[in-house]
């Protein structure tokens, strides 16, 4: 390091030495003894810029007005002088000795301290106690602290609701409200509080100017003007804070007169001052419980409900609207979307929502309409069910529901080209598509009349009897059969009429010829046969005596053996010579009424 | 004598074959008969609603016929009316389920119609049954039925009677044969009057319905129906009616909502 490294140093810390021992900063009192009542004034002066000043504490006196901050520059002979000073008018309370402890002030980052300041107050006339404003609940902010109590209690925000005890979602209407009994020159908001914890909607004021009411507050009079109006509606329940509102005010007051001049004319200083409204708690109730209706959507207040209809019959496909109107006063703009049982064919949009909701000092009130539109697809009778919009009413502390009336529609057929809905046609689908329906049956039908269908009927069954009782009738013949074949002899004797038959036809057909001798051999044949067959006497044995011993013992009469043993005599005289006496007509009758005869008796 | 047997046992054959003749041809009066080529007339002149009142006609004079129920709902159909058409073509499916026109016009009247429900896949042998049960009408059953068993009977009095060794034999062996045909058709036959005694259907004839889980009114909906769609009835109940769908789906309408089949 250089010499000359080492002098630069020293110059630096010569010259911030030579500032610092520069700067001053004292306090002084306009006064140093006081009576009680009396105004007086501190004032913290420094011979620079400084900046982040913080006054002493005033314990024992009432501020009454400041910090009132004046700064001057002068310049002699090309040196500069800046000067600031602070100035509080305080007021003293109470006897006694009193030292304010040191002001602070930083210069150039170097932070500065005032000499402590020792007053003494004697006793004099009275402080009015009462008049000065109740401490609020919460613990005042520093700043408030400061400010003169004479203005705190001149000029003053309130924040106002016109319910403390509300239900969530009941609405209330909350009011800034500035109080003030001095001139205001200018004001200015310096924050709005965010409201949490509650949907709020301010009340838009059209008026312009600020308008002012008399108002007595705590008895005194002031002019009272709205600062804000906001309507809120708790969005859950238990103790919700309303933060302060902070506005900054110039109040032009009259300053304490130093000249015979200002005596006369009066002086006025303006005077910035900063104002917060006192926090405010507001106790929300949650929504009972008990009786809770299932459609309640979160609606407190009073409402009334409409619906209309804008069509009642219509073709498929048509559109229709549904309007749901909710009109009243409460939470309008939060009541969700209610359910409303539509058929469940027709096609549904999302509602249009229109409110016409007003906002004035007494809530929110008015309408909001929700409109659908619906479509319905297919023809047929519908009905729209009657909707139950439910609400809490805080008034009577109840749910209440508002019933609107349902509808009947009635839906024509729509234009079919449109109403042909081809929802998951498969291949097969398509490929009948461009199918028509087969043609009709244009052959003879085969009619009947109902509940005579062939098949159950009686003729069914029995037809189909028939097919069994063949087999069964066949069945039967047989063994019949098999029953009368069984003896030879039988059959034999059985079939001796038949052979007869056959001789004696094969006789009348020689009778016919006119051929006599083979005639009677053909009725002699025919009897011996059919007597041997019949009698079942072999033909080595067969005689007239046996046939006659036979017939005789089968019980014939006499008479008939006679003629049959006489027509066999005959015949077999025939075949030698002719016969005389007897036609051979005859003879074949006879023999043919013999066999007739044995026939019907064996 | 010999003479006077054989023409009686003609006579009886001839009375047996006009028997089963008989109901095969058609008995129906000449009123309904041309009425019916009246509305064949009409439909072929695109006079659509004047055929469906002719064929309506024949209906109520009592007359039943599965053309007739066919030609119907063909005319219904070009008239637009999708769920009557379905109505009568099925009801012409039940008297002839073998008929591939009447099938081919479900299928194609099924198309204009909302609902698509698809059906429960069904075990192969089910359907199969199912297709062989409903091959051919319950009047061609019977008729069947009793010609197979006539010549089942005839082939045993044939077995019975006959002298030659072969023939015997032959015709044992064929009515064994046919035999076993006629139980069998006699089994089909009942099957698929089962079939039909059990399986109750209906055809939905309001435009859109709403199915309650309920017989109920205020009950809760279940699905929506829309008209032309073919149902199962399971039962019904004081004006309420259990339809199923063949997805399965089952639930209650009003049984104003339908017609059965």
């Amino acid at each position: 390091m250089t010499l000359r490294h080492y002098i630069l140093l020293f110059a630096l810390f010569f010259t911030n030495w030579l500032y610092a021992q520069n700067t001053r900063f004292s306090a002084s009192a306009s006064k140093s003894e006081v009576a009680t009542g009396e105004e007086f004034e501190v004032t913290f002066s420094v011979n620079a810029n400084g900046d982040r000043f913080s006054p002493p504490e005033f314990n024992g006196f009432q501020v009454l007005g400041g910090p009132n901050m004046s700064s001057s520059m002068t310049s002699i002979n090309g040196s500069m002088t800046v000067s600031t000073s602070y100035s509080y008018y305080l007021m003293a309370v109470k006897e006694g000795t009193f030292t304010f402890g040191a002001a602070s002030i930083s210069v150039n980052g170097k932070t500065y301290k005032t000499n402590p300041l020792r007053i003494r107050v004697v006793k004099g006339r009275p402080v009015p106690q009462g008049s000065s404003r109740p401490a609020p609940a919460v613990p005042q902010e520093d700043f408030e602290e400061s400010q003169p109590e004479k203005l705190s209690n001149s000029l003053f925000l309130r924040a106002v609701t016109d319910k403390n005890n509300v239900y969530q979602g009941q609405q209330l209407t909350l009011s800034f409200k500035l109080y003030t009994r001095v001139s205001i020159v200018e004001s200015q908001v310096d924050k709005i509080p965010d409201l949490n914890g509650f949907w709020s909607e301010d009340i838009k004021n059209t008026n312009q100017n600020v308008e002012w009411k008399e108002e007595t507050y705590k008895g005194k009079q002031y002019h009272v003007a709205v600062v804000k109006q906001t309507i809120l509606f708790p969005e859950h329940s238990g103790n919700l804070r309303i933060d302060p509102v902070e506005m900054t005010f110039i109040v032009r007051q009259k300053a304490p007169a130093r000249t015979l001049m200002d005596e006369f004319f009066g002086t006025y200083e303006d005077v910035k001052y900063k104002v917060k409204s006192p926090p405010l708690t507001v106790r929300v109730k949650p929504l009972p419980t008990a009786g809770k209706p299932q459609g309640f959507t979160g609606a407190v207040g009073q409402f009334k409900a409409e619906a209309s209809l804008d069509k009642k019959e219509l073709k498929a496909n048509e559109a229709l609207n549904y309007t749901l109107k909710i009109s009243g006063s409460g939470n309008l703009k939060l009541i969700k979307e209610p359910v409303i049982n539509f058929p469940a064919d027709f096609e549904k949009y999302d509602p249009k929502i229109t409110d016409a909701i007003t906002m004035n000092t007494s809530g929110a009130s008015g309408s909001r309409s929700y409109n659908y539109l619906l479509i319905p697809r297919h023809e047929g009778d519908f009905a729209i069910e009657p909707v139950r919009f439910s609400y809490f009413n805080p008034a009577s502390g109840r749910y209440e529901t508002a019933s609107v009336q349902g509808f009947e529609i009635k839906v024509n057929k729509g234009n079919p080209s449109e109403n042909v809905v081809y929802s998951g046609a498969g291949k097969q689908d398509v490929k009948l598509l461009n199918k028509d329906i087969s043609y009709i049956k244009t052959a003879e039908p085969d009619l009947y009349k109902e509940g005579k269908e062939f098949h159950g009927s009686v003729w069914y069954y029995l037809l189909l009897l028939t097919g069994p009782l063949i087999f069964a009738g066949a069945l039967l013949y047989r063994q019949w059969d098999k029953k009368n074949n069984s003896d030879p002899l039988k059959v034999k004797s059985r079939k001796a009429g038949k052979i007869a038959a056959r001789h004696l036809a094969n006789a009348q057909k020689q009778l016919s010829e006119n051929n006599s001798k083979v005639f009677y051999e053909e009725v002699f044949k025919g009897l011996y046969g059919y007597l041997s067959d019949k009698l079942n006497i072999p033909a080595a044995n067969l005689n007239k005596e046996s046939i006659a011993a036979e017939l005789q013992a089968k019980a014939l009469d006499d008479r008939l053996i006679r003629q049959l043993l006489e027509t066999l005599d005959l015949c077999e005289m025939a075949r030698f010579a002719p016969v005389t006496g007897i036609s051979a007509n005859e003879v074949f009758e006879k023999a043919k009424n013999i066999i007739y005869e044995i026939e019907d008796k064996l | 004598m010999k003479l006077k047997i054989s023409f009686n046992s003609l006579r009886l054959f001839q009375y047996l074959i006009l028997l089963i003749i008989l109901p095969l041809v058609s008995t129906a009066e000449d009123g309904a008969d041309s009425i019916f080529k009246k509305g064949n007339e009409q439909f072929a002149k695109r006079k659509y609603e004047e055929a469906v009142s002719s064929y309506q006609k024949i209906l109520n004079s009592g007359y039943r016929s599965a053309a007739v129920y066919f030609n119907l709902g063909n005319a219904y159909y070009r008239t637009g009316d999708i769920p009557s058409a379905l109505l009568y073509y099925e009801k012409a499916h039940k008297l002839d389920p073998g008929d591939e026109d009447i099938k081919m016009n479900i299928q194609i009247a099924n198309l204009k119609t909302v609902d698509k429900t698809d059906p429960v896949p069904e075990f192969f042998l089910f359907r199969w049954w199912r297709g062989l049960i409903l091959l051919l009408s319950l009047n061609t059953l019977a008729v069947l039925s009793i010609v197979f068993l006539l010549f089942t009977s005839l082939s045993f009095v044939t077995y019975l009677f006959t002298q030659s060794v072969a023939v015997k034999k032959a015709s044992f062996y064929t009515g064994i044969v046919l035999f076993v045909f006629s139980i069998t058709i006699l089994f089909l036959q009942n099957r698929q009057a089962h079939y039909f005694n059990i399986h109750h259907e209906a055809i939905i004839f309001s435009g859109s319905g709403t199915v309650k889980s309920e017989p109920d009114p205020s009950s809760k909906g279940v699905f929506v129906i829309h008209s032309g769609t073919k149902v199962g009835v399971d039962k019904k109940d004081d004006g309420w009616m259990k339809i199923k769908l063949p997805n399965g789906n089952t639930g209650w309408i009003r049984e104003t909502d339908a017609k059965e089949i």
